[in-house]
């Protein structure tokens, strides 16, 4: 994601220049390649450390003790959590790039859809979905949100840190995306009420175990858990069944081209955070040390977290049940229970011939 | 073309608003606790939707990035003073890491503030503040690539901490993410962005631009431009905790404190950046002349003062203290005991001339008669040759570092302390003193430079430091910017045979106080413990293990994580 930078002429040569050539670069770091990205270069050591080149300890405490950081905050234990890389090695530019593209898509597609007359090719069912359903999702990409942006100060190292804030914004903007989405299609479809939605969320009792879910993930201290859960249990199943079984899915059996703009966006950014989850995984599963001891503590989350995923995907499966145009149901739950598993496989202990 | 149709932010963000609930399933855990209750409604002050806010930000990002490419091909490294350049070194790495903590903090005001009005506008700024990373290490980047001189921007994460200079910029910047999270959020939103980033990103590129630097103002002008935002968030979290009564006193207590940890390291910092590195003296303010404009007028008046109305008394004591520390000299007092300690520093200094006399003598009448003297010594030293350093005699009179900001304890008065286990700390102002005493075991480490050198050869601890350049003998840091003449070498240094004396060690014992050292060279951090309780649970533990209340088990063991001193390398 993170794209060289095209080389540049200058009005002159640059005769005061001084110094080795080689000194022209951040070397406080030990690059993952031969020569430092400039994502490294952007993200590495900017969170001072014990760990790192800070010494004398923590100059401020917490009142209970803690350090500024502390190895404390998270039940896994690596040898370096700085030696950790987003391997897209995405950072705030490319990051502004993509998401303000996705935004631009989303108002294009609106723009066109009115212009061309494609909203009153939904089908009518189609439209009565999206004026109850649409923006449920939003609900559940919330509490995600919330529990994720905690996460982020506990953290071990810059590079997780960024991950993780990139993350929630991109969540954060999907949900937003979703209420604006709602207040474009008002005057295409009719009224797509915000709050009787969220009355849904809260009250049904379909909604309750997606509810309940992302709450639990705000109860839980570990940021690594948070995340792991989230990203590893959470959304491989709940998520994808909301954007992709849900809306991106039977969108275009309903006549819609709309509302795939933004769920592709949305798709194309869980990639992202599938991916870096899981060098996360074998980062901590294949640690040296502490390797073994990690992929227990994080198999032992992933088999709870499965577990209160696997109400919350039943839940959301009935609901999909209803949208028509839709595939059925066991083969879309059978689809992301594969796509969940493969991402685990990591936490399967390998087979050492002898 | 189709256009997107416009839509109204007030309906579009009272709609996003709805998202919110409060949890019943699960009531959400936090990292960290406040003292501070939080009343049922608040409000959002940006109605920030991020389908504008990411085109925005992006648009700002294409001009700032462009003007770096701009910058190269107009070699504007090669125009700017080499004076300035140097210390934009120490200076850029204390804005970014200071960036990191302003996201840092909005996290943990997320895990723990309920109102999600509130929410919104502290997740745009942690973006704000990644995005003020990329810039501002891009930045660094740049300088690094095209500036005369590499050394000290090529190691800079390592030196940042290591130099006594910059490491207490690094202690002032981790008083907005540790501790109760509001009061962290009110130093960092309520004084460092409310109050100082006007200085550090506004006047100070305008000396920037003087001195021919185009590409420091394109950088931290787009950065200034979101500090607004994040000067509403700190006064939507005021306006929200002053419904409370009971959160009065705290606000007052952390407030205070909070102002004075920022004052203590800022305003000598900036002052001497803006006066002592600026080779161009066009400019006819003075530092006291912009902090009356930005920090007096714009902030104590304008905003502190107006807080009263709304029933919060503050102390205007710790306001005007500070100010009658930067009337009272304490910019130039802390500039010539950082040009004294050039070795320890890892950019270069270039002594004053008679221009730079000149302009000093007519802003601050009488400069001279103080510190001419001073400054034509260091002058007079720049050269190896000498064999003389103008820290030779320096240390045995310097005042003593304060234990809270780590800076100096400058005054007529003569340094605070008390006495804690049996050692002495001391303190600049009675604020510092309140802030390490309110806050038992807030300030922990191996705190003050010079007692771990106690006694030291100065050329042992610049190699302990490591502000050597690659050849193995080259200081990084040099009392002069001129390549044509001699650098200093570690053997230069050797041959001087300068002892290091802690300023603090020393003031102990002429005073008759229980020892001033704090340096315990058998810890594994090289601090003392102490009995302030807090420090005691978690932070050393002979073990080495991390244990006490808010550290995760580890393992079926059922072990603590391993102390933070253990693996400090």
């Amino acid at each position: 994601m993170s794209a060289p930078a095209p080389p540049v002429k200058r009005f002159d040569d640059g005769s005061q220049r001084k110094g080795d050539e080689e000194r022209r670069g951040f070397l406080y770091f030990t690059p993952q390649k031969r020569r430092a990205s400039l994502y490294e270069e952007l993200t590495v050591d900017t969170q001072p450390s014990v760990t790192r080149h800070l010494t004398g300890g923590w100059l401020l405490s917490f009142s209970d003790g803690r350090g500024t950081h502390s190895l404390g905050s998270t039940a896994l234990r690596v040898k370096d959590w700085f030696d950790w890389r987003d391997p897209a090695g995405l950072w705030e530019r490319p990051f502004y790039q993509q998401a303000a593209q996705a935004a631009r898509e989303q108002d294009a597609a609106v723009a066109v859809a009115h212009s061309e007359g494609l909203f009153s090719r939904f089908t009518e069912g189609w439209k009565a979905f999206l004026r109850d359903s649409v923006q449920l999702p939003a609900f559940y990409e919330y509490g995600l949100w919330r529990a994720l942006c905690g996460a982020s100060r506990p953290a071990l190292s810059d590079t997780i840190t960024h991950a993780i804030v990139l993350e929630a914004a991109m969540i954060q903007r999907q949900a937003q995306d979703l209420v604006v989405y709602a207040m474009d299609l008002e005057p295409e479809i009719g009224p797509c009420s915000t709050e009787e939605a969220k009355k849904r969320f809260l009250e049904e009792e379909g909604w309750q175990p997606v509810r309940a879910l992302v709450e639990h993930l705000h109860a839980v201290a570990d940021w690594n858990e948070r995340v792991l859960a989230a990203n590893l249990c959470i959304e491989p199943l709940v998520g994808t069944l909301l954007r992709r079984e849900m809306l991106l899915i039977p969108a275009s059996a309903n006549g819609d081209s709309v509302t795939p703009v933004m769920i592709g966006a949305a798709q194309r950014e869980w990639h992202w955070v599938r991916d870096w989850t899981a060098e996360l995984v074998r980062f901590c599963v294949e640690d040296e040390e502490f390797g073994e001891q990690n992929r227990e503590i994080i198999a032992e989350w992933a088999e709870k977290w499965n577990a209160e995923a696997e109400v919350a995907a039943e839940a959301v499966a009935k609901e999909i049940e209803r949208v028509p145009h839709t595939r059925l149901t066991a083969e879309a739950l059978e689809h992301v229970r594969r796509e969940r598993d493969e991402l685990q496989s990591a936490l399967q202990r390998q087979e050492v011939a002898a | 073309m189709s256009t997107a149709r416009r839509r109204s932010v007030t309906k579009t963000h009272e709609r996003i608003g709805q998202l919110g609930w409060e949890p019943t399933h699960h009531q959400p855990v936090t990292n960290y606790p406040t003292r501070y209750k939080f009343p049922a409604k608040a409000k959002d002050p940006m109605k920030q939707i991020m389908r504008e806010y990411l085109p925005m930000q992006l648009e700002k990002d294409e001009r700032m990035y462009g003007g770096f490419d701009a910058a190269v091909r107009a070699n504007m490294a090669d125009k700017t003073e080499r004076r300035w350049l140097e210390v934009l070194k120490p200076f850029v790495h204390t804005t970014t890491y200071i960036e990191g903590c302003a996201g840092r903090v909005m996290s943990m005001l997320m895990d723990t503030v309920p109102n999600h009005e509130l929410l919104n506008g502290y997740h745009v700024q942690f973006l704000d503040e990644l995005r003020h990373i990329g810039m501002q290490q891009s930045l660094a980047r740049w300088y690094t690539k095209n500036a005369p001189e590499p050394e000290g921007w090529a190691m800079g994460a390592k030196y940042y901490t290591g130099s006594p200079l910059t490491k207490a910029g690094y202690n002032m910047g981790t008083n907005t993410i540790v501790g109760d999270p509001v009061h962290a959020g009110l130093t960092m939103m309520g004084v460092l962005e409310t109050a100082f980033t006007n200085i550090a990103f506004v006047a100070l590129p305008d000396v920037a631009v003087r001195n021919g630097d185009f590409t420091l103002p394109t950088t931290y002008s787009s950065a200034q431009s979101d500090e607004a935002r994040h000067i509403s968030n700190g006064y939507a979290t005021l306006m929200t905790l002053l419904q409370e009564d009971s959160n009065i006193p705290l606000i007052q207590q952390d407030l205070a404190a909070g102002w004075w940890s920022t004052h203590a390291f800022i305003d000598p910092f900036a002052g001497v950046l803006m006066e002592y590195f600026s080779k161009n003296r066009s400019d006819t303010e003075s530092y006291l002349d912009k902090w009356n404009r930005w920090v007096n007028d714009d902030y104590y008046r304008s905003y502190i003062e107006q807080l009263g109305k709304l029933g919060l008394e503050m102390d205007p004591a710790v306001f005007l203290d500070a100010r009658e520390r930067i009337e009272n000299g304490l910019i130039h007092q802390t500039a010539i005991f950082a040009f004294a300690i050039w070795p320890l520093a890892y950019w270069r200094f270039d002594g004053l001339n008679e221009e730079d006399f000149e302009w000093f003598e007519a802003r601050y009448p009488g400069w001279y008669d103080e510190y001419g003297p001073l400054w034509e010594a260091f002058n007079a030293l720049k050269d190896p040759e000498e064999q003389t350093l103008l820290l030779s005699g320096f240390l045995e009179n310097a005042p003593p570092m304060c234990w809270s900001c780590m800076m100096n304890c400058l005054g007529d008065e003569g340094p605070l302390h008390r006495v804690l286990d049996g050692r002495t700390r001391f303190y600049c102002s009675d604020q510092c003193m309140k802030n390490d005493v309110n806050y038992p075991g807030r300030y922990t480490g191996d705190r003050i430079f010079f007692d771990k050198y106690h006694g030291w050869n100065l050329a042992d601890v610049i190699r302990d430091i490591g502000f050597i350049h690659p050849d193995g003998k080259t200081l990084v840091g040099q009392p002069h910017i001129d390549d044509d003449n001699r650098l200093w070498t570690i053997d230069d240094i050797e041959a001087c045979g300068l002892e290091i004396i802690s300023p603090n060690v020393r003031a102990a014992e002429e005073m008759g106080l229980p020892n001033g050292n704090w340096h315990d060279p058998e810890a594994p951090d090289g601090a003392v413990v102490t009995t302030e309780m807090s420090y005691v649970h978690t932070s050393i533990g002979g073990d080495g293990l991390e244990t006490g209340p808010g550290v995760i088990a580890a393992g079926a063991n059922g072990n603590g994580r391993r102390n933070v001193a253990e693996v400090i390398r």
